[in-house]
């Protein structure tokens, strides 16, 4: 078993993403190539150097990065702050050891399970309390199979309840294997659409509906929180997302939940050097009420657990 | 909001909430309305018939007891001073003027009065007006009797030259130093709680008839009968006398109101109000409305009786009234919304009484009208049930409702409080203003356990004032206390015993120029040398502080409710009161900037040699002019509140010295003189003094608060806080009194029902973790837009956003616009 991997964060008190009061521990790397993706440092399984300028303390207080780099990849830019030639730049990352304000950072370290479980075990007092525990997400966790499996495993000694977020885009063994340790898994499908979840993703959905099917016929006791992020311009269609609910309608233990989009991720596309695909669109506000009002009343029994609007809808019930 | 809720834009929030709050909950709530709108946004005037007829009277009894001076003072003010039957109200007795309204205490700072009071309505922080004829009679009547005999004077001429440095200004005693500061000078006593139960089950004529007995028995041949007993228990009868008289004097008025009444529905109000202040305080009351009124005379009487630090607190309201609402319910005499209008009509009045502060320590300390006068629900019964009742669930649901932020409302939360409590008190807190605080059973009963206390006693405690947990028969200290800056303990390791602020004057021992030391232990001791100085200063001011009180101030009214001081005929600001719990504190201001500070300096100094010490001085000495490179290496070290074991250690280290201090030399003082993280709204003044430290922080800006992380510098969200607050505490000692904890929370954290359930485990994890306090900002827009315009002193803030989360202060102005707009529109 593979004893570490490659973390790019540990989010304390999550109280979205699985039942209580949870960390979440995303491993870095991802297959799909999601436009609306809000976490862009995720996508490639290396550690990477990110940028954000407005950390910087502009160059008339600091010029430390500039003293340090040996392929003179960083030079006078804009607003007085630094410019960094990616293109030269080799990732040796001495720059962010000498960076006084964390402007220049890396995204993503080495961890071994251990360390990763310790850290995890630090809030075991908040987790009793409230059924929470751990998560891990990504990236796609099953991009780092074997260190995400490692995890679980290692979790569920320590008697701490375990989920995991998945695009569901991988090896169905790998998949199977993790859910063994399971508690929770938390399962993306975006679109019924082969063709626009190719255009929008990168990849087709023929092996994520494949294996949901695999999970639900392997683990009908494993609750899965089927999750569809919803992105103007690709399945903000009341029709689109009845087409997901109607596809797992009926699956046994299982719920939904759109997750609005957002444009959160946007600054990092900027601190990573990348262009941000979606650009300045917005999610319709009327579009997104309609499908949420659409949820409440055709598919009530579906509506996830940990979702935030699920008492008070509950409660507009009674 | 950084403590106790109270800071500055209370004002504004006031008014904001009573508009937002108006249209929905306004219907069935019109009294109370109403009665708001006659005193709202208007500034506080100074009453001053207080001060005339407690001065009148003191005057003219020079030489004798002083409980029973007091006393006599209290019925003179009792017959003299105007009383007023408020329009629409339904609760009546004030202990000034209409309106908003503060009151003197000459006793305690009658020297300087004629001098503030002319400053008073300049005054930036907390401001009052008084009229030109008033300021007369305090310049020409009350003044001019005081100088010389006042407790501030008295004080600031004990004080070894030594202790006075770091107390007050030398050219001016006035001034406060901010470093070793006390604050008896300004409150005669610290918050208290008085047994109202007592009155409620025997009336003032009760506890006069048991004066009246316990005089006839006195040993005629005894001096100590003669010379103590005597006068003291003649006090309570007077006392007896004086807050029966003054509740009846309310009746005549109303009387007198109702026959000139046109309404008739406020004619049979009248009436009846003139019935029951016939009846209460002097007789035990019937109904839950009599109860109400009789505690509303308690409470203002104590008021006119003495300054009470941050105000007299109110106990286990829901407690010792509950048989009397039980019984009108019962009896379907009552129904809930009376009920509520009938608080409600309380906290009304409550907001109209103003705690004055002449001195500007006091009043920077507590700034922006400060008020603590705590109510208390929930927790144990004295034979360890859980006592949530009915009466707790109501005072919840009118903190939900009420506009106004009184009263201060606390609940009592232990292991088996039940799940509905939690429910209905996380969704008060998700309400965003704050309330209820919360205080810990778990971790107030094992520890006055161990102090001394019964487990009937501790069982029955209530919140008093900020964040403090009193035994009404069983404390014995009143003692002002001292609140100390450590974070100058450390600006004088950095100068060897000197401030920038204060120039070139040593103030503190010298140890030496930092950049001589060779290892951390070096300048670790060092700074412990000053730490331990501090403290030093403050036992020494303390030991003045509980012989003088004593001289200066007496309270009949909190006596005769004391089971021990009439037990032992002994008032209760004697200092030694047999069989009582003497459960004082010393305040560690700054403790997040003094140990962020430390372990900035340990790391980045001594272990990694990144930055050399002389560089280090210089920044700071410079106020990081130039050197924002240096300041934020400094920022991004471990910081408390992160539950990093780097940053807790030094923290838990910290503590450790204060508490070894305080077990050795406490006992000496023969009170329990306990670390406490409390910080009221101090952390700014004390702030003003201490020049830019090695944490980052610049010159003269705020500490960091009570036990909660310096500004911004909790980055790993509430659980790492919560448990930063665990691990630095010494649990083998008992030397610890409150600590207190700030939460932050966007509205979106708690967002639902299933943000409520997640609340109430954060809540019982809290509660696990045996912490003494917490309370919760739910942060809204106007917060969002403030972390915008300074996002430095917002780095923590974490937004959520589905299942996404980020730092505010991360994101772009065009995405946190965003933000600041859903946030909006998910609150409505």
């Amino acid at each position: 078993m593979k004893k570490s991997g490659i973390v790019f964060n540990i989010q304390k008190y999550s109280v979205h993403d699985g039942p209580g009061i949870r960390t979440v521990v995303f491993l870095k790397g991802c297959p799909l190539r999601c436009r609306w993706c809000s976490n862009p440092e995720s996508q490639k399984p290396q550690p990477q150097l990110v940028y954000n300028p407005k950390k910087c303390l502009t160059l008339e207080h600091c010029v430390r990065c500039i003293e340090v780099c040996t392929v003179g990849a960083i030079r006078s830019g804009e607003g007085n702050r630094i410019q960094l030639d990616r293109e030269i730049c080799t990732e040796c990352l001495l720059c962010t050891k000498a960076c006084p304000s964390l402007a220049l950072n890396v995204y993503g370290e080495t961890m071994t399970v251990a360390q990763v479980i310790d850290k995890v075990e630090e809030d075991s007092s908040f987790y009793s309390r409230s059924g929470g525990g751990l998560t891990i997400s990504g990236g796609e966790p099953m991009h780092q199979v074997e260190f995400a499996v490692s995890l679980l495993k290692e979790a569920k000694r320590h008697r701490i309840n375990t989920a995991m977020e998945t695009s569901g885009f991988c090896q169905w063994e790998d998949l199977r294997d993790a859910c063994g340790f399971l508690d929770t898994l938390l399962y993306d499908v975006k679109s019924m659409d082969p063709e626009k979840h190719r255009v929008f993703t990168g990849i087709s959905n023929e092996l994520i509906l494949e294996n949901l099917q695999r999970v639900r016929e392997a683990f009908p006791d494993l609750p899965v929180w089927v999750r569809t992020p919803v992105v103007p311009g690709f399945n903000d269609d009341p029709k689109d997302i009845r087409q997901i609910l109607e596809h797992i309608h009926g699956m046994p233990n299982t719920y939904f939940e759109a997750l609005d989009y957002h444009r959160m991720g946007k600054p990092k596309y900027e601190y990573l050097g990348l262009e941000f695909p979606m650009g300045d669109q917005k999610l319709d506000e009327e579009k997104i009420q309609r499908i949420h009002q659409m949820i409440r009343s055709e598919f009530p029994h579906l509506r996830s657990p940990g979702s935030a609007e699920n008492g008070s809808l509950q409660k507009a019930a009674s | 909001m950084e403590c106790c809720d109270v800071l500055s834009p209370h004002e504004t929030r006031l008014q904001e909430e009573t508009q937002g709050h108006a249209s929905k909950y306004e219907k069935g709530r019109e009294r109370v309305f109403r009665i708001m709108k006659t005193f709202q946004m208007k500034r506080p005037k100074i009453d001053v018939e207080r001060a005339k007829y407690f001065t009148e009277s003191m005057r003219q009894t020079e030489g004798q007891h002083l409980t029973l001076r007091w006393a006599k003072a209290l019925k003179n003010i009792a017959e003299k001073m105007t009383v007023y039957i408020d329009d629409h109200q339904l609760i009546v007795g004030r202990a000034g003027m209409q309106g908003r309204y503060g009151v003197l205490y000459p006793e305690l700072d009658g020297d300087f009065l004629d001098l503030a009071i002319e400053q008073l309505s300049q005054r930036v922080q907390s401001p009052f007006d008084i009229t030109a004829e008033d300021a007369q009679v305090v310049i020409d009547e009350i003044a001019p009797y005081w100088k010389g005999k006042t407790y501030h004077e008295a004080l600031s001429v004990a004080l070894p030259e030594e202790t006075a440095r770091y107390t007050f200004d030398p050219k001016d005693p006035l001034m406060s130093r901010f470093i070793v500061n006390e604050t008896s000078s300004f409150r005669s006593s610290l918050q208290w709680v008085h047994d109202y139960e007592k009155v409620l089950k025997k009336g003032f004529r009760g506890i006069r008839k048991e004066a009246k007995e316990r005089l006839n028995a006195l040993d005629p041949f005894s001096p100590v009968d003669n010379v103590e007993k005597k006068p003291f228990l003649e006090a309570i009868v007077v006392l007896c006398d004086a807050i029966v008289l003054w509740a009846k004097r309310h009746a005549r008025l109303a009387a007198k109101m109702a026959t000139k009444e046109k309404d008739p529905k406020r004619k049979a109000e009248l009436t009846e109000i003139a019935r029951i202040c016939e009846r209460v305080p002097e007789h035990p009351p019937t109904t839950f409305r009599e109860a109400v009124q009789s505690q509303w005379f308690v409470q203002m009487f104590s008021r006119i009786e003495q300054k009470t630090g941050t105000i007299i607190s109110n106990g286990r309201m829901d407690q010792y009234l509950h048989p009397f609402f039980k019984k009108d319910m019962d009896e379907e005499r009552l129904t809930e919304d009376e009920a509520i209008e009938l608080l409600e009509c309380m906290w009304v009045a409550m907001a109209q009484y103003i705690d004055l502060y002449i001195s500007p320590a006091g009043g920077a300390i507590n700034e922006g009208y400060a008020h603590w006068e705590a109510v208390t629900i929930g927790g144990q019964t004295p034979d360890g049930r859980d006592a949530t009742n009915d009466l707790s669930y109501l005072f919840l649901k009118s903190k939900r409702e009420f506009p106004m932020h009184y009263p201060d409302l606390a609940a009592r939360i232990h292991s088996r409080s039940p799940e509905r409590f939690l429910w209905e008190v996380s969704e008060t807190i998700k309400e965003g203003s704050g309330f209820p605080k919360l205080i810990n059973d778990e971790e107030v009963v094992p520890l006055y356990l161990s102090k001394g206390a019964t487990f009937a006693e501790v069982l029955d405690y209530a919140v008093s004032g900020c964040a403090e947990a009193r035994m009404p028969n069983r404390d014995t200290y009143t003692s002002g206390c001292a609140y100390i800056n450590f974070a100058a303990a450390l600006e004088m390791t950095l100068y060897s015993g000197k401030m920038k602020k204060y120039g070139d004057e040593q103030i503190g021992i010298q140890t030496g120029d930092p950049r001589n030391f060779k290892t951390w232990e070096e300048f670790y001791n060092a700074y412990l040398s000053h730490q331990a100085d501090f403290i030093k200063q403050a036992f020494i001011q303390q030991h003045h502080v509980i012989r003088l009180r004593a001289q200066h101030f007496a309270v009949p009214l909190a006596s005769a409710l004391h089971d021990l001081c009439m037990e032992h005929c002994i008032d209760l600001h004697q200092p030694k009161i047999p069989g009582g719990i003497d459960l004082g504190y010393f305040e560690f201001i700054g403790y997040g900037t003094v140990v962020d500070s430390l372990s900035a300096i340990k790391k980045l100094v001594f272990e990694e040699k990144k930055i050399a010490m002389a560089d280090l001085l210089d920044a700071v000495s410079n106020n990081f002019e130039g050197k924002e490179d240096l300041r934020h290496m400094l920022m991004n070290v471990p910081c408390y509140g992160n539950n990093d074991p780097y940053a807790d250690s030094i923290a838990r280290a910290v503590d450790r010295a204060a508490v070894e201090f305080t077990h050795k030399y406490a006992k000496e003082l023969g009170v329990h003189l306990d670390l406490r993280l409390v910080p009221f709204t101090s952390h700014v003044p004390f702030g003003k003094v201490v020049s830019a430290t090695p944490n980052g922080r610049k010159a003269y800006t705020p500490l960091a608060d009570g036990s909660s992380a310096s500004q911004g510098a909790d980055t790993h969200g509430p659980t790492a806080v919560l448990l930063s607050n665990f691990t630095t505490k010494n649990y083998d000692y008992r030397e610890r009194a409150a600590r207190l904890l700030n939460i932050k929370f966007t509205p979106k954290c708690v967002a639902g029902d299933e943000g409520t359930r997640k609340l109430v485990s954060f809540i019982r994890t809290w509660c696990d973790l045996k912490l003494w306090h917490v309370q919760f900002n739910v942060i809204n827009q106007q917060t969002l837009r403030a972390a915008q315009r300074d996002p430095e002193k917002y780095r923590g803030l974490i937004v959520r956003i589905a299942g996404y989360s980020a730092y505010f202060v991360d994101l772009s102005p065009d995405l946190q616009n965003d933000l600041i707009a859903r946030t909006g529109h998910e609150q409505v």
